[in-house]
């Protein structure tokens, strides 16, 4: 068999939380330079299934976590990101993009604004944090002061059942909208805990120092139904909820008009412009996109992969997979990828080249699974 | 009486006359995790060793099988179309891929003994 996955990289590194993945078993492999777990024993189906309908754990220490302070410093963000200050309440996070001077995405992220309304705190994707730190070195002056914070390890908690364990150590946190973030203590420990994720449910991003990591997640283990699920897990959820990955479906040679990404702009940015990649983005918006990114359903039990030609129906190449793999809660192939705008408009059922065998297949939206946020008791 | 011979690869083949039973190892299901999907070669299709004959894929990634001998398949799994999850309850038995009639015998005297395997995998 060819060696999909028992290649070993050298000079990784562990997150705080190798010993727990050891404890229990993990399948790790190198993943944007750190040893993480793709799956435990239970196997990523059964993980995926237990995160829809109970709760898990994730490790994403790799993931990069940076503080900016400095005076008027949403000023100085707006002009680096296209987002809008003045309609994020304190304690409120966004998902937006750093994008360059073509208006192309250099990666995406999540920015808070904390409740101390001098600083922001971001979480950025792992392989991409130096390449973030230089374009914010490059475009904030010597007053702001950038922090990549290296001694806190990040906890996803996901699934319909987060709140209810989150609660037993945080009490408060049953009320917190999705898409908010506060601090909290728990045994003279701060912890950052976000209501967010990258699953499609209910969940948190919990920020804990590296010393207390290991403590907290043995005790969340502890708490009934908590099990611990890995990368696999992680991406078949977020694709059955149609979240972009950063190096597969966005990157940056794409628009955020072409990932679909439009609504995380608000009008008025798009108005009156002030941010990198502004001029772009516009005509984008103006003129339209050449593709777009679409869900697409394979007919049949053939998954296909990233890099899959899309064909229509007289072969010719209309447009390229860039994320494909099983659902295990359709229980059918699921991808994503980028189809010719033109095409959109009428064509709906396309052909996948999978290794030469010609896959139906429909052009769908996203997400695959209904998302299910906590959007709070109004 | 049947024969099982490795390949380091990871595909396993029984062998009985100059039929072999072809399917992947314990090992190899369990690096690749669930399996969603096995691409069989149709009847009547001509294997050489060493070149890939059937894809599996797991909820991780697609993985090429390579045929452990050259021959002439003579029958596939059927069973991995609806069910390919018994290559990872029983790889060695009902998660069988093909069956092949062996073109030379003198092919098998390349491949590992179980023992061989056991030691090749625990390096």
């Amino acid at each position: 068999m060819s060696e999909a996955y028992w290649g070993l990289e050298q000079n990784l590194k562990t997150t705080p939380l190798y010993k727990v993945h050891n404890d229990n078993r993990a399948k790790l492999v190198p993943f944007a330079g750190y040893y993480l777990p793709i799956q435990y024993e239970n196997g990523i189906i059964a993980e995926h299934n237990h995160t829809r309908n109970s709760v898990s754990i994730f490790d994403v220490s790799h993931m990069g976590q940076i503080k900016i302070s400095g005076p008027m410093i949403y000023d100085a963000m707006e002009k680096i990101l296209p987002i809008s200050f003045s309609k994020i309440a304190p304690g409120q996070i966004k998902y937006t993009q750093f994008l360059n001077n073509e208006g192309k995405i250099i990666d995406d992220l999540m920015i808070c604004r904390t409740f101390e309304e001098d600083h922001v705190w971001l979480v950025v994707n792992a392989d991409c944090t130096p390449k973030d730190l230089d374009h914010l070195y490059n475009n904030l002056n010597k007053t702001y002061k950038i922090e990549l914070i290296e001694d806190r390890a990040l906890i996803a908690l996901q699934g319909p059942n987060s709140s209810n364990i989150l609660k037993t150590f945080f009490q408060e946190i049953d009320d917190m909208p999705f898409m908010t973030a506060d601090w909290f203590n728990y045994n003279n420990e701060k912890f950052f805990i976000s209501r967010c994720g990258y699953t499609g449910e209910d969940g948190f991003e919990i920020s804990i120092k590296d010393r207390y990591a290991e403590k907290f997640i043995n005790e969340l283990l502890q708490c009934e139904g908590v099990k611990l699920a890995g990368l696999g897990a992680r991406n078949s959820l977020r694709m059955e909820a149609g979240l972009c990955l950063y190096g597969n479906d966005i990157s940056s040679s794409v628009s955020p008009i072409e990932a679909g990404l439009k609504w995380s702009i608000p009008k008025e940015r798009i108005e009156n412009g002030g941010f990198i990649g502004h001029e772009p983005i516009k005509k984008d918006l103006e003129n339209g996109v050449e593709r777009k990114l679409v869900g697409i359903k394979p007919l049949g039990k053939l998954p296909a992969r990233e890099g899959t030609q899309i064909f229509d129906k007289n072969e010719k190449t209309i447009g390229e997979i860039t994320s494909g793999g099983y659902s295990p809660s359709l229980q059918t192939p699921i991808a994503m990828g980028y189809i010719n705008s033109d095409i959109l408009k009428s064509e709906c059922e396309v052909l996948l080249n999978v290794r030469g065998n010609l896959i139906p297949a429909e052009i769908t939206s996203l997400p695959f699974v209904e998302h299910k946020y906590f959007r709070g008791n109004k | 009486m049947a024969e099982i011979y490795f390949t380091k690869d990871h595909e396993w083949i029984k062998v009985e006359d100059n039929i072999g039973v072809v399917g992947i190892t314990a090992y190899a299901s369990e690096q690749l995790g669930d399996i969603v999907f096995v691409e069989l070669p149709e009847e009547g299709i001509t294997a050489e060793i060493g070149k890939d004959i059937a894809v599996v894929e797991s909820v991780k990634a697609a993985s090429e099988v390579y045929s452990p001998v050259s021959g002439t398949i003579t029958k596939s799994n059927e069973d991995l179309n609806s069910t390919p999850e018994i290559v990872n309850e029983d790889p060695v038995g009902k998660g069988w891929f093909y069956e092949i009639e062996i073109s030379n015998n003198d092919e098998l005297s390349g491949l590992m003994s179980e023992e061989e395997y056991q030691k090749h995998i625990g390096d």
